[in-house]
């Protein structure tokens, strides 16, 4: 089922990266369309398994996977539209085809232990994944930055010079992106460390309650990703890290998330693999 | 009804020409009033820019209008006819379009895909249009003409990159900041090219321009000019401090501005990018400064081999805009030949109709007991009948593929219904025709 936003997100991709390379509207219109297409089908898919299994379909990583490529996609669709700017596209679009991938080859069933069956499960799950999203977009925009920065300032105005929105523009919109995934972020770990004490103490026997803690791996790197995007933000006010130390800061903390994205939660067991 | 052109352009005729047949800085108005007043020009526009001057007539007959035309130039513009003939040059119908639609995309202009041209024939067919100068030909031409502009720019490179030393530099700079409503300028020194940047960024809508040059009377000349205000030279380093964008151009033999300088007044951790623009040669800015990380040098060498590498990419799109002009020339022409119909359907109706009154009049007497409402129907009827018998061949003459195959069946139809016979050749050509033998007189 995951199978046809994958193949859509695959065409978004191409036509994106045709009308980077040729900059006529009409394309880019088209990318435009297949993009939200696959948006619509992956709504569906989303809304499906929803049904089907009576929760929202983020327990396990592979759908977390598959929400976290819909809300990204969400997310890139809002600045596009708010912007009018497509080139970011080809630079988003490969990401959503590679994560959707996974949950295409090993779809995984949403199994839910019953300690999650809270509605804080779900601000917890959202919140991080909606900030995972908005880190990535603040990547991509960070990663064009140090692109076209290195253009400009060589003197070798080249392919991405003439395709990019200004600088000026690109750490605008990743200052915002990095100010309001680190929002949902705060606001994710909050809730999972309240949320956990609540639930310790109404099932003290719980092996992943009580394996909540700094030293274990999912937590601790969430903790870091807080850390890096609190210092991206008050170095940016405070010491003037603007540009291009700002780009890299952003680009640092998007590794360290599809870290606890993807290889820690596939092979390392932690406090969050509930099985 | 026929398009004629004829004009002098940057290719025909040398400045001196151009500017004596110059309508640019006279009222475009009072030239299409002045055509008017010649009997072969049913519809003109006139289009004058600094690099062309063409008249664009719709006429029943060519030849004269060619002569008419020429003789309004040299009225006009107090020129013998031989001053200017041999730089003349003319096209009709298809081929007066396809220069427009080149001339509208950039594709005939001095710096190709330069943006203003556009404008400049949007004005000229405004002049033309509001002294009632346009009809259905020229409102056609000139707006198919205005699609395959805007076509061209929005479908080609061909308008993009700047090809000026100072308008290269203003795209690095919206380039950098984006927006540069509020961005601070200091200009150092007064030079042309230093002016003419500033001009452009002000035009731009920066915030705050600041000169300064080590001859006072220099900085509040230029300062006057662009709407800025002139400092101190002593108060350089602090106008360095301030700015987002500093344009140089002074004749020091030695850097004026150093990295030490730059590093002292900005701090290691500059927030905002500042933008050296340094066009003075000698260069008056030391090479090391771009090293300080938010800083973006360049001097004239690199802004005039930006300027190089758009002209060739400007080149390279000309093919692909050449493709729509070709493109939306086709259509046109389909348009055109469709308007060649146009005589034919008219005489063939005017006849179907006169058939149907005449038997209806014939029939007079018979439908005389009718009642007075019966008879309108009747009438009604008839002329439905006519209408609908035309139909389909009115479309199928509009839409034939080519002149000849036109020709062939206009032909046909004029002598299969004795088109022609039954009618004075064209009452309005004869008017025409009497209107200049007079005009001719009276000379």
């Amino acid at each position: 089922m995951n199978l046809l936003p994958f193949v859509l997100y695959a065409a978004a991709t191409v036509v994106y990266a045709i009308h980077f390379a040729k900059r006529q509207p009409s394309i880019g219109r088209a990318a435009t369309t297949l993009l939200l297409l696959g948006v619509l089908a992956h709504t569906f898919v989303i809304g499906m398994q929803t049904m089907e299994v009576r929760h929202v379909p983020f327990s396990n990583t592979s759908t977390a996977v598959s929400s976290f490529v819909w809300l990204l996609a969400l997310s890139y669709l809002y600045l596009e539209v708010t912007t009018d700017e497509r080139a970011m596209g080809v630079f988003i679009a490969p990401i959503l085809v590679g994560l959707q991938a996974i949950p295409v080859i090993y779809p995984g069933v949403d199994y839910r232990d019953p300690v999650l069956d809270s509605p804080w499960f779900w601000v917890h799950v959202t919140s991080l994944l909606f900030a995972y999203a908005t880190f990535a977009l603040a990547a991509m925009l960070g990663l064009t930055y140090v692109l076209q920065f290195k253009e400009i300032k060589k003197k070798h105005l080249g392919y991405f010079y003439t395709r990019l929105p200004s600088l000026h523009v690109l750490d605008a919109m990743n200052s915002r992106a990095v100010a309001v995934g680190w929002l949902f972020l705060t606001i994710g770990v909050v809730v999972g460390i309240v949320w956990a004490a609540q639930a310790l103490a109404l099932s003290p026997n719980n092996s992943n309650l009580q394996a909540m803690s700094l030293q274990d791996p999912k937590v601790f790197i969430a903790v870091l990703t807080w850390a890096v995007y609190s210092f991206a933000m008050f170095a940016r006010k405070t010491l003037g890290w603007t540009g291009r130390r700002a780009a890299w800061l952003s680009a640092l903390g998007f590794v360290i998330v599809l870290l606890n994205l993807l290889p820690v939660s596939y092979f390392v067991t932690t406090s969050h693999t509930f099985q | 009804m026929q398009v004629i052109l004829l004009g002098v352009s940057h290719r025909t005729a040398p400045v001196e020409l151009r500017e004596r047949l110059d309508f640019s800085s006279r009222d475009l108005g009072a030239a299409v009033q002045a055509l008017a007043l010649r009997p072969s020009a049913a519809e003109s526009v006139v289009l004058s820019t600094c690099n062309r001057s063409e008249i664009y007539v719709v006429s029943h007959d060519l030849l004269r209008a060619r002569e008419e035309i020429t003789s309004f130039l040299s009225e006009y513009h107090e020129l013998p006819e031989s001053a200017f003939t041999p730089h003349l040059f003319s096209h009709d119908n298809e081929a007066a379009a396809r220069h427009l639609f080149r001339v509208a995309a950039g594709l005939d202009s001095v710096v190709v895909g330069e943006p203003q041209i556009l404008g400049q024939v949007k004005d000229a067919f405004q002049a033309a249009s509001e002294h009632h100068r346009t009809g259905p030909m020229l409102s056609k031409l000139f707006h198919w003409s205005f699609l395959v502009g805007k076509r061209v720019r929005a479908e080609t490179a061909l308008g993009e990159g700047a090809v000026s030393i100072s308008f290269a530099a203003v795209a690095l700079a919206r380039k950098i900041f984006g927006q540069l409503n509020g961005r601070r300028v200091l200009v150092v020194g007064a030079g042309e090219i230093s002016t003419l940047t500033a001009q452009h960024l002000r035009s731009n809508g920066v915030g705050e321009i600041v000169v300064t040059s080590r001859t006072a009377a220099h900085a509040d000349t230029l300062a006057a000019s662009v709407n800025g205000r002139s400092i101190a030279w002593e108060e350089l380093a602090h106008g360095v401090a301030s700015a987002d964008i500093v344009v140089t151009a002074t004749g020091s033999q030695r850097p004026i501005i150093t990295r030490a300088h730059v590093e002292s007044v900005t701090g290691r951790h500059r927030r905002d990018p500042l933008f050296i623009i340094d066009v003075a040669v000698p260069r008056d800015v030391e090479a090391s400064v771009v090293d300080i990380e938010q800083v973006f040098l360049y001097n004239v060498d690199d802004l005039q081999s930006i300027v190089q590498e758009n002209l060739s990419r400007r080149s390279s799109e000309v093919a692909r805009a050449e493709a729509i002009v070709s493109e939306e020339l086709a259509k046109f022409a389909a348009w055109l030949r469709s308007r060649g119909a146009v005589p034919t359907i008219v005489a063939l109706r005017e006849r179907f109709d006169r058939i149907r009154r005449a038997e209806l009049s014939r029939l007079d007497g018979k439908l005389a007991g009718l009642p007075p409402d019966a008879r309108v129907r009747v009438d009604e009827v008839t002329r439905l009948i006519v209408e609908k018998l035309l139909l389909e061949p009115t479309e199928q003459l509009k839409a034939l593929p080519d002149e000849e195959t036109q020709v062939a069946y206009t032909e046909a139809i004029n002598r299969l219904f004795r088109l022609r016979d039954s009618e004075s050749p064209s009452s309005a050509d004869d008017t025409a025709a009497e209107i200049r033998r007079t005009d001719r007189r009276g000379k």
